[in-house]
């Protein structure tokens, strides 16, 4: 995929902020609003913007700290089971991943009871054989762009 | 951590900027059944109260060059964690670094082009001096990011 200067500018100040106005980025980048309105839903189009969203702090909301999950499945089980815990309301991203677990999730916790509750939930579902935690201490960000750029 | 106040309006003014994050206030207000204006004073104080701390859209890092996302558990020897943490910090792709309780001391997760780059950083980090193990999951597939299911509850005083 080649982005050029036009693209680049518009995945950037979305970036910042996603309610940028085409106006603007169109007078930032001294081209038409009509420019912009097209580029962006080529962009949207070719699956580079796959969607936008509003950045929360948790800890505003009664979420006290962060937590990895690194799961263990029955192999030819990963998507399956992946699937079922990305529903898990307070999941934020999971992935199957290569190494030691075959599954990653990274979860917002309110306090130790619900990291246990989260724990069972994942635990209790067919195919899971194993899950390890990591608490993450003094990190409450939670921004989707540190994830996916 | 202190909790701050929101009612349904709130809720459901984050939900439905969870799954698109440029819809218009009028659409919102139209949806929630108040004035424009009420949805712009509910978005503003949110913000200024912290709760929201912006909108971003969501970036396929394929596209853009960046392949591979990556999980980095580090185990250190005591009491060096915050040592190792600040050096780990400096090296470049590393979206979040931190503190962590269980198998590791500290975990990160860092964005890269190419496994070739997964392995010089494993090797960086091996090399600094009181880091007893280093693990690494790659991320396969398209990594599921679901803020659209963030649980809010009312919270009353």
């Amino acid at each position: 995929m080649n982005l050029d200067k036009i693209d680049t500018t518009i995945l950037d100040m979305m970036k910042k902020d996603a309610r940028t106005s085409l106006r603007e980025i169109a007078r930032v980048l001294r081209v038409s609003p009509d420019t912009v309105s097209n580029r962006v839903e080529k962009l949207i189009k070719q699956g580079i913007i796959l969607s936008s969203t509003v950045v929360l702090d948790p800890s505003k909301i009664g979420y006290s700290f962060i937590t990895r999950f690194g799961v263990n499945v029955k192999p030819a089980y990963a998507t399956q089971v992946l699937e079922k815990i990305i529903k898990i309301p307070s999941v934020i991203i999971a992935s199957k991943v290569i190494g030691n677990y075959d599954l990653v999730a990274i979860s917002v916790v309110k306090n130790f009871q619900h990291l246990c509750t989260l724990r069972d939930t994942i635990l209790e579902m067919p195919y899971v054989e194993n899950v390890e935690q990591g608490m993450w201490i003094n990190t409450m960000e939670l921004c989707p762009h540190y994830f996916l750029i | 951590m202190s909790d701050i106040k929101i009612d349904t309006l709130d809720i459901n003014i984050l939900r439905a900027l969870q799954g698109d994050a440029r819809r218009p206030f009028q659409e919102i207000a139209a949806h929630c059944k108040v004035s424009t204006d009420t949805i712009k004073n509910r978005f503003n104080g949110m913000t200024k109260k912290g709760l929201i701390r912006g909108t971003t859209i969501v970036i396929d890092p394929k596209e853009v060059g960046q392949n591979r996302i990556v999980s980095i558990g580090i185990q250190v020897t005591n009491p060096f964690a915050e040592q190792i943490l600040t050096l780990v910090k400096k090296i470049p792709g590393m979206l979040v670094v931190t503190r962590a309780v269980g198998r590791y001391d500290i975990e990160a997760v860092a964005i890269l082009k190419d496994i070739e780059q997964i392995s010089t950083i494993k090797n960086t980090i091996g090399d600094f001096q009181q880091v007893k193990n280093v693990d690494v999951e790659i991320w396969v597939d398209k990594p599921l990011l679901c803020p659209k299911n963030f649980e809010f509850e009312e919270v009353r005083p």
